[in-house]
C-alpha cells in the first residue's frame, strides 16, 4: 500500500506558533509548555519520519464498520497496530534526552531507562508492549515513568499508521464515539470550520471532531451530545470555561460525569495544534475534575 | 508571514452579513440612507461603511437579467500607492507581520484628496468628524488576537477565506480553474499586487468601475490613477526631501 505524505513542516510550524502564543497569553502556564512543547516537536518529527502501514493493503468491510467495528478489529494480523519495536531504540535516543531536560523530576529514572535500552536489558519488545500498558520491570524507573515514558516512545509511530489506515476509511459514516482506526477513546474534541464546496448555506459553528487519546485520529461526531453516554439532553449538558478564553471549553455531562475538553476554533485565524490547545487547557481540566467530572481519557500531562 | 482574504464572488449572495458585521464589530453609527431602487445600500463607502457590497445587473444578450455581487474593501496592496502617496511618513503603516495597509490617527493631517485619488481602487473616506480618513483595517485587532477578521467570521457562505497569502493563492487557483469551466473570463483580480484577492466570473468591470486598478482596454498607456500613484508620489517625496 502507498502511505500518504504528511505535511511535517506545517505541523511543526503550528506546534511552535501555537505555543509561543499560548505563554504569551498564559505566562502561567509557562513552565508546563516549555517542558512538554520540545517533546511534542520531536514526536512531530519523528512522526514524519515514521514508516507508516506497511503491512497488506486492508479489505474494509464498509457494512461492518457502519456497525461499529473500527479499523484494526477488522485486521486479520490481530487486531493491533504494527509492530513498532524495531524502530524505539532509535526513538529512545532521540526522545529521552529531551524529556530529561524537559521533567528534571523524573530525569535520573530516564536516565537510567535510556541504559537498559541501549544495553538490551529491556528489549524491544518488551518496551513496545509497555507502551500500550503492559507492565515492564527496570530497576530504578517507577511504573508511572514507565508507562509515561514507553507510551510517549511508541505514539509517533502508531500515529503515523493511524494516518495511513485513517485514509482508508475516509467517507464511511462512522456515528461511535470511539476511534474509528483503533477504537480508543477521546480525549479531546475541536470544533472546525469546514471548507464546503457547495452553494448552501456553511455551518457557522463549525463541525465537531473527536480525537483520539491514543492514535490522535479525529473523526466528526454530532455536536450537542455527550461522548460519554449518547445525552442530548440540554438541562444534562454543562459547559465549563473560562470567561477569558471563550474558544475553550470542557464539554461536562451530569448524567454519566464525563467530560471532554473542547477547542471551538470557529472563529479563530489560525487554529491551534490540539495537543498544545489541549495542554493550554490544563486549568479548565482541573477545574472540571473538581468538580466531579471524570475525563473519557486522560493526556500524558493530567496526571502530573 | 503576510495574510490573506480571497473573495469567491461566485459564492456570494448578496445578502450584506460582512457589510454589517464590520459596521458593527467598529462600532459605527447609523448613516441615513434612502431606497434607491437597488439592492446596494449605502450607495457607496463611507467613513462608517468601511465594507459595502455592491450590487450591479447586466442584460445578456439573450435578454437575461444577470446579477453581479462585490463585496468591496481596501485590497491592503502589497505596495500601496495610497501609502507612497502619503506626506508624513507615519500616517500610513503597513503591519509587518500580516502586510496590512493601516491609517493611523496622524492622516487627520494628510490631504484627503491626495491620498483618495492615489488609490487605484476608490477606496479612502473622510471622517467629517475626527478629520481622519478611513478604510479597512483587516480587523488587524482581530487578527492580532487570533480571531478572523469580521466579514470573514459572518459570511455564511463561505465566500471569503483567510489565511496565509501562500495558501490563499493556491486555494484561489484551484478555485479559479473550478469556476472557469463554466466561466470562461473568470478571474483573479490584481492577484500579484494585492492581499484581497476577488475571484470574478464575468469581466471585473461588470462589477464595478473599479474591481480592478485599471479597467481600461488600453494596455500601454498609463491612467490616471497609475499616473498619481507611480509618479505623483515619488516627486512629492523628493519635494519633501529637498524641503527637508
Ligand atoms: S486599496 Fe487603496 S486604500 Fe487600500 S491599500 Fe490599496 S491603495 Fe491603499
Ligand atoms: S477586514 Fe474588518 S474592517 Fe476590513 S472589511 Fe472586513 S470586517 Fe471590515
Ligand atoms: S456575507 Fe458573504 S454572501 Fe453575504 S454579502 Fe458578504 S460575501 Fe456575500
Amino acid at each position: 500500500m502507498q502511505t500518504t505524505a504528511v505535511e511535517t513542516p506545517a505541523a511543526l510550524r503550528n506546534i511552535e506558533t501555537a505555543l509561543s502564543r499560548a505563554s504569551t497569553d498564559i505566562p502561567a502556564l509557562t513552565p508546563l509548555l516549555t517542558a512538554f512543547g520540545p517533546l511534542l516537536a520531536a514526536r512531530a518529527r519523528l512522526r514524519e519520519a515514521a514508516p507508516g502501514w506497511t503491512g497488506p493493503a486492508l479489505v474494509i468491510d464498509a457494512e461492518r464498520f457502519g456497525q461499529g467495528a473500527f479499523v484494526l478489529a477488522q485486521t486479520e494480523v490481530g487486531g493491533g497496530f504494527e509492530d513498532m519495536s524495531a524502530h524505539l531504540t532509535g526513538a529512545a535516543r532521540t526522545l529521552l534526552p529531551i524529556m530529561e531536560q524537559s521533567f528534571p523530576a523524573i530525569a535520573a529514572e530516564l536516565k537510567l531507562l535510556g541504559a537498559a535500552i541501549a544495553s538490551g536489558a529491556l528489549t524491544p519488545k518488551a518496551l513496545a508492549s509497555a507502551g500500550f500498558g503492559d507492565a515492564a520491570a527496570v530497576p530504578g524507573v517507577s511504573e508511572q515513568t514507565m508507562a509515561f515514558a514507553a507510551s510517549e516512545l511508541v505514539r509517533p509511530f502508531v500515529e503515523r499508521q493511524a494516518q495511513d489506515l485513517a485514509a482508508q476509511v475516509k467517507g464511511l459514516p462512522w456515528p461511535q464515539t470511539c476511534c474509528p482506526v483503533c477504537g480508543g477513546a477521546p480525549n479531546m474534541s475541536v470544533l472546525r470550520r469546514v471548507q464546503e464546496d457547495g452553494e448552501f448555506l456553511q455551518a457557522h459553528g463549525g463541525r465537531r471532531f473527536l480525537r483520539c487519546s491514543s492514535c490522535s485520529t479525529e473523526w466528526t461526531h454530532k455536536r450537542v451530545s455527550c461522548p460519554g453516554c449518547g445525552c442530548e439532553e440540554p438541562d444534562e449538558l454543562l459547559v465549563l470555561r473560562d470567561p477569558a478564553r471563550v474558544h475553550e471549553r470542557a464539554d461536562a455531562c451530569k448524567r454519566c460525569k464525563a467530560f471532554v475538553l473542547c477547542l471551538d476554533s470557529g472563529e479563530l485565524a489560525e487554529v491551534p495544534d490540539p495537543d498544545v490547545a489541549a495542554l493550554t487547557m490544563l486549568p479548565l481540566e482541573i477545574q472540571a475534575k473538581q468538580q466531579g467530572f471524570a475525563p473519557l481519557a486522560e493526556h500524558p500531562w493530567s496526571s502530573l | 508571514m503576510p495574510k490573506a482574504i480571497l473573495i469567491d464572488t461566485t459564492k456570494c449572495t448578496a445578502c450584506r452579513g460582512c457589510q454589517v458585521g464590520c459596521k458593527e464589530w467598529k462600532n459605527y453609527p447609523p448613516v441615513a440612507t434612502k431606497q434607491r431602487g437597488t439592492h446596494q445600500n449605502p450607495p457607496d463607502l463611507g467613513p462608517y461603511n468601511v465594507k459595502l457590497v455592491r450590487f450591479s445587473e447586466h442584460m445578456e444578450s439573450d435578454g437575461t437579467v444577470k446579477w453581479y455581487f462585490f463585496p468591496d474593501a481596501c485590497r491592503h496592496c502589497l505596495d500601496a500607492p495610497c501609502k507612497s502617496g502619503a506626506s508624513l511618513e507615519d500616517s500610513i503603516i503597513q503591519d509587518k507581520e500580516t502586510g496590512a495597509v493601516i491609517y493611523t490617527e496622524k492622516t487627520a493631517k494628510e490631504n484627503f484628496e491626495a491620498i483618495k485619488s492615489s488609490c487605484p481602487y476608490d477606496i479612502p473616506r473622510l471622517d467629517p468628524k475626527t478629520k481622519r480618513i478611513v478604510k479597512c483595517d483587516m480587523c488587524i485587532d482581530r487578527v492580532r488576537a487570533n480571531l478572523l477578521p469580521m466579514c470573514v467570521k459572518s459570511c455564511a457562505m463561505g465566500a471569503m477565506t483567510f489565511g496565509e497569502r501562500s495558501d490563499i493563492l493556491k486555494l484561489a487557483a484551484t478555485r479559479l480553474v473550478a469556476v472557469q469551466k463554466n466561466n470562461p473570463k473568470a478571474q483573479l483580480c490584481d492577484m500579484e499586487n494585492v492581499s484581497i484577492i476577488y475571484l470574478v466570473a464575468d469581466a471585473p468591470g461588470k462589477y464595478h468601475k473599479y474591481a480592478v486598478a485599471d479597467a481600461s482596454d488600453s494596455p500601454g498607456y498609463m491612467t490616471r490613477k497609475e499616473m498619481l500613484a507611480g509618479v505623483f508620489a515619488p516627486l512629492r517625496k523628493a519635494t519633501k526631501q529637498l524641503q527637508g
